[in-house]
C-alpha cells in the first residue's frame, strides 16, 4: 500500500491567470510606456532611476505596513508616516551633521520608533483597541512628542556619510538608496517566507482561532508585527533624512495612505492571511510612476489628486474582480 | 382525528458524503405533543429543520392538513403556520425583548412607521404566560443581552408563539432552562395542546419526554424506526427502536487481545507508563470531571452531542477558562491556562470545527502541516530551512496517505477527509504525548474514516494518551478501550471494554439504568 500519493497538479487544466504581482507589474510598465508617449523622455534612464528613488521611501515604509496588514483582524498602521517623520527629526538632531554621531543617532531613532510600535501592539492586543483607532490615535501622540521634542523648530542636519550612502552613485549610476531598498526588501521577503515569525503571522491572519489552537503565540506575533512596522517606518525616516539632508516637521506624513495603497495594489488581502512583500514593492513603484506621469501631464494640483484617486479605484476594483474569479 | 395535521414522507437529505435523512416519515395530529427521538446523527434536527424551512430536502413530501406544502425557506414555513425554536438562539442581543419577539412581524402604521405601542402589546401577550419564568416581571424594554441564558431561551419561544403557529417545533429548547422555567414552558405547551396546536418536541432528557409527550417517533440512521404511544411504552422499547438489530460488536480491547497480546497491550515503547490524571475539572459547562487515562489507551467520550465533551477537550488544551480542578501528566501538573503552554507540554487538540478551529484554509498545505512543530526544526527558533520543512511535510503526507497535488496548494483545495488528515498530521509532527480528538471523522467519507481510525489506533499503540470524543457510537465501539458517558457537563458513567456496545452507549447516553436495557 505504498502507492505514490502525489497526484499530478491540477494547474494545467485551468487557464493561467496573472497573479496580483504580475498584474501590478504590467500596470507599472504600461504607465511608463504611456508616459513616454505623452512626454518623450519620461522613460529615459535617468528619469526612471529618479522615479525608483522616490519609490524607495514608500517601499521601505510599506514593508511594515505589509506585515501589519497580513496579520489580519483589521490590522493597519496609520502611524507609519508620523513615526518616520519623528525618526528623521531625532536622527537629524542627534547627528547634527557629524559622521561620528551616526550610530547613536540611528540607534536612538529606531529605538524610539520601536517603542511606539510596541505601544501600538500592546494597545491592539492587550487592550483590544481596533488597530485603526489605536494607530490613528498614535498619530496625535507622536505629533505631540515631535512638538515637545523640537519646540516647533527642527534642528540639526544629516551626517555627510549618511547622505552619500543614500544619494551616492554606486554602480551603473544607481544611488545607494536603491541597493538599501533591495536589501531591506529581501530581508522582508525572508522574514515573511522563511521564518517561524512569518508563518505564524500568516496563520494569525488567516484564522486567529485556529492559530491559537495550534499553539501559535498570537499576541506575541501581533505585537512584533507592530514593532517591526514602526521600526521599518523609522528606517525610512532615516533614509529620507539622508536624501533631504535637513528635516521639517511633516517630512514623511504624506506616506500614510500611499503605504496602505501600495500594499493593497501588491495583492495583499486587507482581511489578512494572504500577500507578500514583492507585490507591495511593485505597488510602491506603480503609485510613484502614476504620480510622475500626472506631474508630467501638467494637470493642476487639484485635478491631479482626483485622477490619482480614480486610477487607484479602478486598479483596486480590478483586483476585487480577479479575486472573485479565482475563488 | 380525521386527516393528520402533519404528514412527512420519504424525506431525504444528503450533506456531502453523509446521508442525514434517508426516507424519514412522520405523522402527527393536531392537539398533540409529539416527541422526536433518536441517537446522535439519526436525523432529528435535520427533519425539524426541513419542516421549518432552514433545510431544503433532496426529496420527500410534506402535507399539512392534507394539502401538499412546498417549503422552500423559513418564510414559507411561517406562512404555513410552522414556527421553530432551536437550541442555537436567533435572539439579537442589541435589540430589546419586545423588538426580538416581534422581529419580522413588526406592526406598522401608515407609510411603514413602526407602531411601538402595538409591538409592546403583542410582545407582552406572547410573553405573558411566561411571567413566572422571569421572576414575575416581564423585561419587555431590556436589551436581550442583559438576560440570562434560560430567559433568552424563553424569549425565543415567545417569539415563535407570537407567530401563532399551528405547528411548533421545540428542538432542545429546554437544554438551558432551570427546573422552574421548564415547568412554566411545559404548562404553556399543554395549553397549546388544548388549543389544537401540534408541538414537535426534541430533548436529550428522556424524563421530560415521558412527562410531556403523547407519542414519539424514533429515527435511526435517517429512517423512521417506528412511532409509539408513550403511555404504552417503556424505555427499553425506545432503546430497542433506536439501536435496531445491530449486530453485537466486540469492543476493541477484546479484539486486540485475540489478535496478539504482545505488542500493543503490554505498554508503549517510547514513554512507559505515562498517565494523564484529571481531577475535579470544572468550567462554565463542566462540573467536577475526574478520570485517569494510561498511555496506549483510547478513552472515548460518549453521550449525546453537546453535553460538554468538546468543552472537556478544549479545557485540557488550555482553551477554556478553568474554574477549578487540575490535570496531571506523569506526575507533573499540566498547564491549563493557554493552548501555547499545553502544546509545549505535549498536548495536541484536533478540534471539532475543522474550518473555524483547525486549519488555515487559504494557506498552503506545507504551512498547515509545519505550524505546530516548526520551532523544533528552526535555527534559533526563527530561521526555517525550506528543505527541512518540505521533508517533514512530505513524510507526513506519505505516512497518513494524504492525497495532495502540491504542498504549495491551499489546504482548502483538499477533500474533507484529507483536510482532517492535515490537521492531525500537523500535531503528529510535534510528537504529542496526549492527543485529544474532537469528532475527528465528522463530514469525512467512509474510506478516509477507516484510515483515520487506523491513525488513531496507531497513536495509542505508539504510547500516546488518546482521548476521543465522537458523535458516532459505532466509532466509539470500534476505537475505545473505555468510554466515559458525559451528560450535562459531568461524567455519569464509565463503560469498560466488555461493556461497550452501541446499545449500551445509547441507553447510557439517555441515562437509563443498566438493568433496564437488557
Amino acid at each position: 500500500m505504498s502507492t505514490p500519493v502525489v497526484d499530478t497538479p491540477r494547474r494545467g487544466l485551468t487557464a493561467w491567470r496573472p497573479g496580483p504581482v504580475a498584474l501590478a507589474g504590467t500596470v507599472a510598465v504600461a504607465l511608463v510606456i504611456a508616459g513616454e508617449i505623452v512626454s518623450p523622455g519620461f522613460a529615459g534612464y535617468g528619469q526612471l532611476v529618479n522615479l525608483m528613488r522616490v519609490a524607495a521611501f514608500l517601499g521601505v515604509i510599506a514593508i511594515g505596513q505589509t506585515i501589519v496588514i497580513i496579520a489580519g483582524g483589521g490590522g493597519v498602521d496609520l502611524s507609519v508616516g508620523k513615526v518616520a517623520t519623528f525618526s528623521a527629526i531625532i536622527g537629524s538632531r542627534v547627528m547634527a551633521g557629524d559622521d561620528a554621531n551616526i550610530v547613536p543617532a540611528v540607534a536612538l531613532a529606531l529605538l524610539v520608533a520601536a517603542a511606539i510600535g510596541l505601544v501600538n501592539g500592546l494597545g491592539v492586543t492587550l487592550l483590544r483597541i481596533p488597530p485603526f483607532v489605536m494607530t490613528l490615535g498614535m498619530i496625535g501622540v507622536v505629533q505631540g512628542l515631535i512638538l515637545a521634542y523640537t519646540g516647533g523648530q527642527a534642528e540639526g542636519r544629516a551626517a555627510p556619510a549618511l547622505t552619500s550612502l543614500v544619494n551616492g552613485r554606486v554602480i551603473l549610476d544607481l544611488p545607494g538608496l536603491l541597493f538599501l531598498w533591495l536589501l531591506l526588501g529581501l530581508l522582508a521577503v525572508w522574514l515573511l517566507r522563511r521564518t517561524t515569525f512569518g508563518w505564524s503571522l500568516f496563520a494569525v491572519g488567516a484564522n486567529r482561532t485556529a492559530a491559537e489552537l495550534t499553539g501559535v503565540r498570537v499576541n506575541r506575533t501581533l505585537i512584533l508585527a507592530y514593532v517591526l512596522s514602526a521600526t521599518f517606518a523609522g528606517l525610512a525616516g532615516i533614509l529620507l533624512l539622508g536624501y533631504t539632508e535637513s528635516v521639517f516637521l511633516d517630512l514623511a506624513d504624506q506616506y500614510m495612505l500611499p503605504s496602505v495603497a501600495a500594499v493593497v495594489i501588491g495583492g495583499t488581502l486587507l482581511a489578512g492571511g494572504i500577500g507578500g512583500y514583492a507585490g507591495t514593492a511593485v505597488g510602491a513603484i506603480v503609485l510613484t510612476v502614476l504620480q510622475g506621469l500626472l506631474t508630467t501631464l501638467d494637470i493642476g494640483g487639484a485635478w491631479r489628486t482626483v485622477v490619482n484617486g480614480v486610477v487607484l479605484l479602478v486598479l483596486l476594483s480590478l483586483y476585487g474582480r480577479q479575486r472573485r474569479l479565482r475563488s | 382525528m380525521s386527516t393528520p395535521l402533519l404528514e412527512m414522507s420519504g424525506v431525504r437529505k444528503r450533506y456531502g458524503g453523509v446521508q442525514a435523512l434517508d426516507g424519514a416519515e412522520l405523522t402527527a395530529v393536531r392537539g398533540e405533543v409529539h416527541a422526536l427521538l433518536g441517537p446522535n446523527g439519526s436525523g432529528k434536527s435535520t427533519l425539524d429543520k426541513t419542516l421549518a424551512g432552514t433545510v431544503v430536502p433532496d426529496a420527500g413530501t410534506i402535507r399539512i392538513d392534507g394539502a401538499e406544502a412546498r417549503i422552500g425557506g423559513p418564510r414559507d414555513a411561517h406562512a404555513l403556520g410552522v414556527a421553530a425554536v432551536y437550541q442555537q438562539l436567533s435572539i439579537v442581543g442589541d435589540l430589546t425583548v419586545t423588538q426580538n419577539v416581534v422581529l419580522g412581524l413588526e406592526p406598522a402604521r401608515r407609510f411603514g412607521f413602526l407602531d411601538q405601542r402595538a409591538a409592546r402589546d403583542r410582545a407582552g401577550a406572547a410573553l405573558e404566560r411566561f411571567t413566572a419564568a422571569f421572576a414575575g416581571r416581564l423585561p419587555l424594554d431590556r436589551p436581550a443581552s442583559a438576560l440570562g441564558p434560560g430567559e433568552r431561551q424563553i424569549v425565543e419561544v415567545a417569539k415563535a408563539l407570537a407567530r401563532r403557529p399551528r405547528i411548533l417545533v421545540l428542538d432542545e429548547a429546554t437544554a438551558s432552562l432551570h427546573k422552574e422555567q421548564v415547568d412554566v414552558l411545559f404548562d404553556v405547551v399543554r395549553e397549546l395542546r388544548a388549543d389544537g396546536v401540534l408541538v414537535l418536541f426534541t430533548s436529550h432528557r428522556l424524563d421530560e419526554v415521558f412527562a410531556l409527550c403523547d407519542r414519539a417517533t424514533v429515527l435511526r440512521n435517517g429512517r423512521t424506526a417506528g412511532t409509539v404511544e408513550l403511555a404504552a411504552t417503556d424505555e427499553d422499547e425506545l432503546v430497542r427502536l433506536m439501536v435496531g438489530d445491530a449486530p453485537h460488536q466486540a469492543p476493541r480491547a477484546a479484539r486486540a487481545g485475540a489478535a496478539g497480546a504482545g505488542s500493543a497491550a503490554e505498554g508503549p515503547v517510547s514513554s512507559p507508563a505515562a498517565t494523564l490524571e484529571v481531577r475535579g475539572l470544572t468550567t462554565d459547562r463542566l462540573r467536577d470531571v475526574s478520570f485517569t487515562v494510561r498511555s496506549g489507551e483510547v478513552l472515548g467520550l460518549g453521550g449525546l452531542q453537546g453535553q460538554g465533551q468538546s468543552e472537556l477537550l478544549l479545557a485540557l488544551f488550555g482553551g477554556a477558562h478553568v474554574g477549578a480542578g487540575e490535570a496531571v501528566l506523569d506526575g507533573r501538573p499540566l498547564p491549563l491556562s493557554s493552548p501555547v503552554k499545553a502544546a509545549r507540554a505535549g498536548v495536541a487538540l484536533v478540534p471539532g470545527d475543522r474550518g473555524r478551529q483547525g486549519m488555515f484554509a487559504v494557506r498552503p498545505i506545507q504551512e498547515n502541516l509545519s505550524l505546530a512543530s516548526m520551532h523544533r526544526r528552526a535555527t534559533a527558533r526563527l530561521a526555517l530551512r525550506g528543505a527541512a520543512e518540505r521533508g517533514a511535510a512530505t513524510a507526513m503526507v506519505e505516512r497518513l496517505r494524504i492525497k495532495i497535488g502540491s504542498l504549495a496548494d491551499p489546504v482548502s483545495t483538499l477533500s474533507g477527509g484529507n483536510q482532517q488528515k492535515v490537521v492531525i498530521g500537523k500535531w503528529l509532527l510535534d510528537r504529542p504525548r496526549v492527543v485529544l480528538l474532537d469528532d475527528p471523522t465528522k463530514g469525512v467519507d467512509v474510506a478516509a474514516k477507516e484510515e483515520i481510525y487506523a491513525i488513531v489506533r496507531g497513536l495509542a499503540d505508539d504510547g500516546a494518551v488518546v482521548i476521543l470524543n465522537s458523535s458516532d457510537n459505532r466509532e466509539l465501539t470500534e476505537l475505545s478501550d473505555r468510554v466515559l458517558v458525559v451528560f450535562e457537563g459531568t461524567v455519569v458513567e464509565e463503560l469498560d471494554a466488555e461493556a461497550i456496545s452501541e446499545r449500551r452507549l445509547i441507553s447510557s447516553a439517555l441515562r437509563l439504568g443498566p438493568g433496564e436495557t437488557l
